[in-house]
């Protein structure tokens, strides 16, 4: 499986996958040893990627790296496209791993631990193999565990409303698996292969349309993960009762990754840009319905929810533009609503527990109580808002100069449903910081902060939310070699199939 | 002296004063002042400079520029003294309250954050500055909790809407040319049509009219100036609410250039024409709601909204003394509304944070020096010969008559007189009158409240007596635009249209002043009783109820009240309850029956084979 010829130097992309997912399942077995070690695991696990990762960036900024999987060439095998997206992303899903893991060592304390931090590297294993993948049908695979893992820890806290959504979300997840198998069969059924930069192939010689049915049931049911309007009404329910941790990479990654999976199929796939209009219309849809219903949110987990899918719309619409500055400003949202949703959700899970409730209003004083969670919230707050000089600046930034560049009247006009969706996502996170730091107190509480265990990751997301937002820089030229692996169809089938 | 240099001290000294704050309060204070005099001093040897230009930083591949002119140096020389001087009045007023790390924080951000804005030469900074000068004031709003939350609420969402406005408008900009910086952007642009330049003036002009508060976009700012601390009012309302009249010099004068922008439109309908209405109508209305007012601090807020309409007046207008006018009272008002501002803070200190009209009175004898403070800084507002603000109104008059537009001169006129009504109310009811009982044992107001009032008060008259001085700058600005320049002297101006010499009114003064001081020097010498030594018909009357300010103009009351509701504000916050009540329904997409999301699932994959089939994509 290993062929020294390809890397020049650098370590697999396949210990991406390999490594995680060995450890989820050598975990029961290393539970028989010692139990307290096990929450460790996962932060080893996730450092250990996120160098690799690092690594293998600026190998592949200069040329994709391919891994065949048993030794036959594409598009005979199971194979693994290690491009700026895919470590991008590796890379992404890491930090936010590695750090949400701290987060989990004093976060959770209850319940079938173990059990977490099985679930919780196959989550992000499979998310890691689903951007990795060269193979229709292993990224089926992949998203199979990726959802199944979600479902499962959805339920974590084990409470009615828990276990409910989990059933919510498992009933619709299976819905959109079983569409997205539908899809796939049919494609199967048409050119005959799963290899994807094959089947890019075969559509370009036929004419994208005539593929146009397997397309439909692809990205409906890949949409669902995707949260895209109207395929998300599991996710406020999902993200709101599962565990902090959990939603901060349910919020954080498990979205984007489905995204970045509906962007592959829709780009590299069928590059069907006849329909890309569409997109920018349910992009801009998505944002407003997400944005309105976190308004409207009294619960703040279900507000940071919604404007997940807020956030989820803003990148599709960019992504639907299909420019190369839209794409990379998309990918930019993308790396900024990560860190942004995943501090906010560390943030106001421990002010939850140190308040006991999830309701808005119960979040008062929490200024005094633990200014270090509460500025860790702000930042984040401000970020998604897109104020300077946090992340969310020159990501949105980005996307409204990337749509002012189309010139259209019809594009005029979605910049400004964009922007008014900005004026209310800025209202309701004022609001709460106001709640947090300026709402009367009921009485005067004494100061108890956070655990320095979880403080550390919310610290070091506020770093990288404020060094990207101060210095773009540090990513845009990943960014921008990621943008046009992602719009080059020809280049990706060339680079695949030799 | 670089300005990166300037820039990383302004905004490194608000994070270091931060830092010491947790060490200890004494040095952070001390720290704080430094900060803002050493940035006094650097702005102060910035002058004459004009025109550098440095690229410090590149974002998403647009260079961030710094440059200097003269009106960003009259502009950030304002802003910093204004700023220090706000520093130094809050080293008591804000001691022992909560949070003092925090505030002193966000007051040098807001300050930084100006001074960036006033030095960007790109617009990508200006609007970074911008965005960031608006979330520290939003957070410093909100600091007094209670009102202040809706209030700082308010604010921070109308001027989103107003930066997501320029926002389309840099990014306009940006596609159009590909560039954003502004001396690049202010050649290139004479070749734009008219269209595209209206388009241009509209979209900036909501931005900089929410800021400074021109109609109908005014609303956030008297609640918000009501609810802020004292101390930051000054620089609320002195410096960061003229940003907008900055900005609008900036998009009207500096990129689209005078002679495009004076003639965009037709007829009655030009944009500056309209522009100039607008202010005129800021003018007059808020004016009156001031005189409407009985809280100290809403008082000077709505008078804030209507002397910001002068401004606009002047600058719209388009004529150089216009301009100066314009130019010139937004410093001008800024000394006097920062000094006013400041002797309510000083009351407020002294008497638990009482600000309601109708419970203060009498404090004259108890607090002398606010009480000269104040009297210098209503005169200014009126615009009383030998204080700064008679000059600038004066610019503004001669030019409105001169250039023929009467019903505007008319509409600068009435504001004046009701500027006089409430500027009485104001000094009568706080300083004038009864002494209510519980504060017969008021302190003078401790001398680092004072110095900044003294300062500011002998700056009024420095700059009524000797106008040429600030004027020379302006007339500087004005020639930078394109105006004719207006031959300033340093008693005032000299030209054929009409000569202002502030040395003969201050002869005549000097005279008069002189006699009547004689006069009562001859005259029979007064006799002090006790205040409740008055006579009254023969009735007793309680001395807590001996206050004869509650409902002071009650006739003028009744005749303006029912025109004067805040129908504006009114109408915005029922477009925010319907929002709210659209919001709400759109939640009710998500019913929470599995077999609804399941039948959207399914509904989404018919959508996406019909507009197949329909469309052929």
């Amino acid at each position: 499986m290993d062929d020294a010829g390809l890397f020049s130097g650098g370590p697999n992309p396949i210990l991406l996958v390999v490594v995680p997912l060995g450890f989820a399942f050598a975990l029961p077995l290393i539970g028989f040893v010692s139990k307290k070690i096990l929450k460790y695991i996962p932060v080893g696990v996730f450092m250990f990627n996120l160098v690799v990762a690092l690594r293998l960036l600026p190998l592949v900024l200069k040329q994709p790296i391919l891994v065949e999987i048993g030794g036959f060439s594409p598009p005979f095998c199971i194979n693994l496209v290690a491009g700026p997206v895919g470590i991008l992303f590796s890379a992404l899903i890491a930090l936010a791993g590695l750090l949400v893991a701290v987060y989990t060592l004093v976060y959770i304390k209850e319940g079938p631990e173990e059990k977490y931090h099985i679930l919780y590297l196959l989550l992000l294993t499979a998310a890691t193999g689903v951007v990795l993948t060269g193979d229709i049908f292993n990224l089926f695979v992949f998203f199979e565990i990726l959802c199944i893992s979600s479902y499962t820890l959805v339920a974590y806290v084990g409470n009615r409303a828990g276990i409910e959504s989990s059933v919510k979300y498992l009933i619709q997840g299976a819905v959109g698996s079983s569409l997205l198998l539908i899809g796939i069969g049919l494609l199967y059924g048409l050119f005959g292969t799963l290899n994807m930069a094959d089947l890019a192939r075969q559509i370009v010689s036929v004419g994208s349309s005539s593929a146009f049915i397997p397309m439909a049931f692809m990205i409906t049911g890949l949409g669902i993960e995707a949260a895209i309007f109207p395929l998300n009404s599991w996710l406020p329910d999902a993200h709101s009762s599962a565990p902090s941790s959990v939603s901060a990479i349910l919020s954080g990654i498990a979205i984007e990754v489905g995204l970045y999976a509906v962007v592959r199929i829709l780009f590299t796939l069928f590059g069907l840009s006849s329909f890309f209009l569409f997109f920018v219309f349910l992009g801009v849809l998505t944002l407003l319905i997400g944005e309105m219903c976190a308004f409207s949110q009294n619960n703040i987990k279900r507000m940071l929810a919604y404007s997940s899918i807020g956030q989820i719309g803003l990148i599709l619409f960019a992504f639907a533009i299909a420019t190369a500055y839209a794409v990379t400003g998309g990918l930019f949202q993308m790396i900024s609503h990560t860190l942004g949703k995943g501090l906010l959700f560390l943030a106001a899970g421990y002010m939850i527990v140190r308040s006991g409730s999830m309701e808005i209003s119960s979040l008062k004083g929490m200024g005094k109580r633990m200014p270090l969670t509460a500025l860790a919230f702000t930042i984040g707050a401000f970020s998604l808002v897109g104020l300077p000089p946090f992340i969310g600046f020159p990501s949105k930034f980005l996307i409204i100069r990337s749509a002012l560049a189309e010139e259209a009247l019809i594009f005029n006009i979605l910049i400004g449903l964009i922007l008014l969706g900005t004026v209310i996502e800025g209202a309701y996170f004022f609001r709460v910081v106001q709640v947090i730091y300026f709402q009367k107190e009921n009485e005067h509480q004494k100061r108890h902060e956070a655990p320095v265990a979880a403080l550390i990751p919310m610290f070091l997301f506020m770093i990288a939310i404020v060094a990207i937002g101060i210095y773009p820089k540090l990513v845009t030229g990943i960014l921008d070699s990621a943008a046009s692996e992602l719009l080059d169809r020809v280049d990706y089938i060339r680079s695949v199939i030799q | 002296m670089s300005l990166e240099l300037l820039l990383i001290i302004a905004f490194g000294g608000a994070i270091v004063t931060y830092l010491l704050g947790k060490i200890s309060c004494r040095i952070r204070e001390g720290f704080a002042v430094l900060i803002s005099l050493s940035l006094v001093v650097m702005i102060a040897c910035l002058y004459g400079e004009n025109g550098t230009e440095s690229i410090y930083f590149h974002f998403l591949g647009l260079p961030l520029i710094m440059r200097t002119n003269m009106l960003s140096w009259f502009f950030a020389m304002a802003v910093s003294a204004l700023g220090a001087l706000s520093v130094i009045f809050s080293l008591n007023y804000m001691k022992n309250r909560e949070r003092t790390d925090f505030y002193y924080l966000m007051l040098l951000m807001v300050n930084a954050s100006m001074l960036g804005i006033i030095f960007s030469g790109d617009l990508i900074s200006f609007f970074i500055f911008w965005e960031m000068m608006s979330w520290s004031t939003f957070l410093l709003i909100s600091y007094n909790r209670g009102p202040a939350v809706a209030a700082g609420l308010k604010y921070i969402i109308m001027s989103i809407i107003g930066s997501m406005a320029m926002l389309v408008g840099v990014l306009s900009l940006y596609a159009t040319y590909e560039t954003l910086n502004m001396a690049t952007l202010a050649e290139l642009i004479g070749s734009a049509s008219s269209g595209y330049l209206l388009f241009l003036l509209i979209i900036f002009s909501i931005a900089f009219a929410i800021k400074n508060a021109l109609m109908p976009l005014h609303t956030w700012l008297p609640a918000a100036y009501a609810e802020a601390p004292t101390p930051f009012n000054g620089v609320l309302s002195g410096m960061l609410t003229r940003m907008g009249m900055y900005g609008f010099l900036l998009i009207m004068y500096v990129i689209v250039g005078a002679t495009r922008a004076l003639n965009l439109g037709s007829g009655l309908f030009k944009f500056h024409y309209i522009l100039a209405w607008l202010g005129a109508i800021t003018i007059v209305i808020p004016t009156f709601i001031a005189i409407l007012q009985d809280d100290a601090k809403k008082l000077l807020a709505w008078s804030a909204v209507g002397q910001g309409g002068y401004m606009i007046v002047g600058i719209a207008v388009g004529t150089n003394l216009g301009l100066s006018g314009g130019i010139f009272h937004t410093l001008n008002h800024a000394i006097y509304i920062v000094l006013l501002f400041m002797c309510v803070g000083a009351i407020q200190y002294r008497t638990g944070g009482e600000r309601d009209l109708n419970s203060l009175g009498g404090f004259i004898k108890k607090m002398p020096f606010t009480f000269i403070g104040t009297l210098l800084g209503i005169s200014g507002l009126v615009g009383i010969p030998l204080t700064n603000g008679f000059v600038s109104k004066w610019l503004i008059y001669k030019t409105l008559i001169l250039e023929g537009y009467p019903f505007l001169a008319f509409a600068a006129l009435i504001g004046t007189w009701g500027c006089i009504l409430y500027c009485y109310k104001f000094i009568h009811h706080i300083f004038l009158g009864q002494l209510p009982g519980k504060y017969q044992n008021v302190q003078k107001a401790p001398f680092s409240m004072l110095l900044p009032m003294i300062i500011l008060s002998f700056a009024i008259l420095f700059f009524g007596i000797l106008p040429g001085i600030p004027l020379k700058i302006i007339d500087t600005i004005g020639t930078s635009f394109g105006f004719k320049s207006m031959n300033v002297t340093i008693w005032g101006i000299a030209s054929e249209t009409g000569t202002l010499n502030t040395i003969n009114i201050f002869a005549a003064v000097l005279i008069v002043s002189i006699i009547a001081w004689l006069m009562l020097k001859i005259g029979p010498k007064a006799v002090s009783v006790a205040q409740e030594d008055t006579y009254a018909a023969g009735a007793a009357i309680p001395k807590d109820k001996y206050h004869y300010t509650v409902d002071f103009y009650n006739p003028l009351y009744r005749m303006i009240t029912p025109y004067l509701k805040d129908f504006i504000d009114a109408f915005y916050m029922k477009f925010a309850h319907w929002i709210q009540s659209l919001c709400n329904g759109t939640r009710r997409v998500y019913t929470g029956y599995v077999g609804n999301y399941v039948m959207y699932i399914v509904l989404f994959l018919a959508l996406l084979i019909f507009i197949r089939l329909k469309w052929s994509l």
